[in-house]
């Protein structure tokens, strides 16, 4: 009877812990802003930001030294192309590097004086590209359209050239191996697609950590001696029941969150959402449990609430490159991958973009889940161990302060 | 001040996150990006048509500095599950009949697949891939008119009639490392001086310190603002110039702006921090809510600078929302005077941004007092 007993007391003293900390939780509003307010609007604002996906009609600035019908085809076709507009004709280089320097474009293209006569001499002609580096998306723009009319000029003066019967065999001769440019998941490039999933990802981990690292300081402030739990109630003897208890109210609370951030941001605006929903709960479950196990970790590492503040914000940058998304994964050096075990962010983040932008299956993801779920159980075990601690000093610190 | 060094000393959290954060940040992402351009990342070669044309490509495909090739796949399907299982991050088909239909001349037609879900690494392989397929062609028309007897320069000039000139200013190896670490190393150093800044006036109440700290001033706020935040000041200098010594001159990242540009903008940037985490505060004097404005507003600012999604590809709303932080400008400057070494008078809008964050103070320095002198700290 008595284990029964035992069992009951607990799940009993679980769900009142789990009331008291929910009310908790709705009545501080620091803790508040972290849980509820953050996660909605942050992936917003974020997908408000990237939500243009990539630049287009970069300003760029001309110099036409050589004023033929060539030179001025080129120019044509560079404006008409998307991602760059002719916004200035400068008469030389020095005018079009104090445009640069105003800020007005963000690179040049010299057309040399003779550009034209070197083609019709059958010679190579050049276009120089003078590129402000401190943008790579529009470094990319400009040096990739001047790539893509290059070509383009140079087919058609080959085809102008080379002195075939039929169209198909000019075609063949400008071009004897023909390629497909095919990019996949994210075909456009976005920059949002691209980005977005691992930050949401990041915010579900970070925005937990804080809620709790501040949950539990006001706990800290509240109770006698600086503990973390209040001993002195009843309620609060066992570890077991204090962790299953609070650990139940973030569930309660990032259940909701969660389900706004992985399924309804993406669809909202329109990113990449191949995942089915069984697929993402089977994801989210282990992500998130071991979120709040990590939080809870955390949460006993500070002693006043604004600590946590301090360790936890700073990370957040970090740890999304180390997701490997911005910084590709294979050339992380091995000490910081070493380092990013230790988050769940790192392999939720990886998973959920190959679930959710590459449609790949839960299989391919068997790894990640797998040590997701060794960190559901590793960081629980560090939360006993931590927790229990936590009680054998505050009862050491009740019995000091009053004999 | 003399009370203030001692607070720094006494309490851990100030070592922690005025020094040990900041170096460590410092040295996360410098060593991050060490190679510059990320380097031989795993593609796959899916070659159906196994013959030495098709094997020397895929050859000279491995070669390349950024690519290396890690398998061979017999289908498409599998190669693209793969990239699933992120094991490659693209890859190179070469269909059944390609050399055969080269020789014949009915133009085969290969492909290459490049995921975009990692934005970086599809770019740069897409160049790479793109090159070999487009030497592969060129090997072909360089060999049929080597046979037809034209010269070199002939045939150079025949296959690209228009070559391209590349002149990356300032950075000609497009070094990620030079690009991406100038804005963030510098946009997390003044998230720390925000929350610290924050956190200090806000610790004056929270262990009601704060009489005995206006008293010590003589009840002049001004004199007790400039007494807590000269110390700090003098540290967050040291932190900045510390990482702009460390990252110009002995990581060699390309300035071309002077020495003292590099110093006047390390001042600019730690005071206007400074100015912002007190208006902060100010606006809302009470620790918890003014330092979580001052993170979110910090981590916000690391997207608002545009340095990787550009802000002129914004909507129009947040290009001018940009202009509320601090750190837009403080790269704004950095781009104009000391990566492109261009003279200050053409960053002079950013420039008085800042001054105007430093000037913030002000207009809060009565509400501070107040808060000083009535507000009892609420957990």
């Amino acid at each position: 009877m008595s284990i029964f007993h035992n069992i009951y007391e607990g799940i009993v003293n679980t769900c009142f812990i789990w009331r008291k900390e929910m009310t908790q939780v709705m009545k501080d509003e620091g803790v508040l802003i972290f849980f509820i307010l953050v996660p909605l609007i942050y992936p917003i604002l974020y997908s408000w930001i990237y939500n243009n996906e990539t630049v287009h009609d970069v300003p760029v600035c001309v110099v036409d030294q050589s004023h033929s019908s060539l030179s001025r085809q080129f120019i044509h076709m560079i404006d008409a192309s998307a991602d760059v507009r002719v916004a200035y004709y400068a008469q030389d280089l020095d005018e079009a590097k104090s445009l640069v320097s105003r800020q007005l474009v963000k690179g040049v293209y010299l057309i040399p004086s003779d550009f034209e006569t070197n083609i019709l001499r059958m010679e190579q002609g050049t276009v120089s590209v003078y590129c402000d580096m401190s943008l790579m998306l529009t470094y990319k723009a400009i040096f990739q359209t001047v790539q893509l009319v290059t070509m383009e000029m140079g087919k058609e003066i080959q085809t102008k050239l080379g002195g075939h019967y039929t169209v198909r065999e000019e075609v063949i001769a400008a071009r004897p191996l023909d390629y497909a440019d095919v990019p996949i998941f994210n075909p456009q490039g976005g920059y949002g697609s691209f980005v977005l999933p691992a930050v949401l990802m990041l915010i579900l981990q970070q925005t937990l950590a804080l809620g709790i690292g501040l949950a539990a300081g006001t706990a800290r402030d509240k109770n006698i001696g600086r503990n973390l739990i209040p001993v002195r109630d009843p309620h609060y003897r066992a570890t077991l029941p204090i962790v299953f208890g609070k650990a139940a109210c973030y569930l309660m609370i990032y259940g909701v969150m969660g389900t706004w951030l992985v399924a309804a941001v993406p669809r909202l605006f329109h990113f990449p959402q191949l995942a089915e929903w069984s697929t993402l709960l089977a994801l989210m479950i282990p992500y998130t449990l071991a979120c709040i196990f990590f939080g809870m970790v955390v949460s006993c590492m500070v002693k006043y609430r604004e600590n946590v503040m301090l360790l936890m914000v700073f990370v957040s940058v970090p740890l999304l490159f180390l997701t490997g998304v911005s910084w590709p994964q294979s050339n992380i050096p091995g000490m910081w991958q070493g380092v990013s075990w230790l988050f769940p962010s790192t392999f939720g983040a990886r998973a959920f973009v190959r679930l959710n932008s590459m449609g790949a299956s839960l299989g391919d993801v068997l790894t990640e889940l797998r040590i997701l779920w060794i960190h559901v159980g590793c960081y629980f075990l560090i939360t006993l161990c931590v927790y229990r601690f936590q009680i054998y000093r505050a009862k050491r610190v009740i019995h000091s302060v009053l004999p | 001040m003399m009370r203030e060094l001692l607070i720094l000393r006494k309490n851990h959290i100030y070592r922690f996150c005025m020094v040990l954060f900041p170096v460590v940040v410092i040295f996360f992402f410098t060593s991050l990006m060490d190679d510059g351009l990320p380097t031989s990342m795993p593609v796959g070669i899916v070659d159906l048509d196994n013959t030495s044309t098709s094997r020397s490509l895929s050859q000279r495909l491995d070669g390349f500095q950024m690519s290396r090739i890690v398998a061979h796949y017999p289908s498409v399907t599998e190669a693209r599950k793969a990239i699933q299982r992120n094991e490659i991050y693209g890859f190179l088909y070469i269909p059944k009949g390609t050399t055969e239909k080269l020789m014949a001349s009915r133009q085969p037609k290969i492909s290459y697949y490049y995921s975009y879900t990692t934005l970086a690494a599809g770019a740069l392989l897409m160049k790479d891939l793109k090159t070999i397929s487009t030497l592969g062609s060129a090997a072909v028309g360089q060999a049929t008119m080597r046979a037809k007897g034209y010269t070199d320069r002939q045939i150079q000039a025949f296959l690209q009639p228009v070559k391209v000139d590349l002149h990356q200013i300032a950075n000609p190896w497009t070094s990620y490392n030079a690009y991406l670490s100038t804005m963030i190393v510098p946009g997390m150093i003044m998230l720390f001086i925000f929350l610290i800044s924050a956190y200090s006036l806000g610790a004056e109440l929270k262990f009601s310190t704060s009489k005995r700290w206006l008293e010590m001033a003589d009840n002049h706020i001004v004199t007790a603002l400039v007494g807590k935040f000269l110390p700090q000041m003098l540290i967050w200098l040291a932190i900045v110039y510390g990482y702009e010594y460390y990252v110009f001159y002995v990581l060699q990242f390309p300035h071309l702006g002077s020495p003292w540009m590099l110093v006047l903008l390390g001042l600019m940037q730690v005071l206007a921090c400074q100015g912002f985490g007190i208006f902060a505060f100010g606006l809302m004097p009470s620790l918890r809510m003014s330092m979580s404005v001052c993170s979110l507003w910090a981590v916000l600012s690391i997207s608002m600078a545009g340095s990787a999604f550009p802000v002129m590809g914004m909507d129009g709303a947040l290009q001018s929302l940009s202009w509320l932080f601090p750190l837009r400008h403080y790269y704004m400057i950095y781009q104009i005077c000391v990566f492109n070494g261009f003279p200050l008078i053409e960053a002079w809008f950013h420039f008085a941004a800042l001054a105007a964050f430093m000037l913030l103070p002000w207009l809060v320095v009565k509400k501070i007092k107040n808060a000083m002198l009535t507000y009892v700290y609420i957990p």
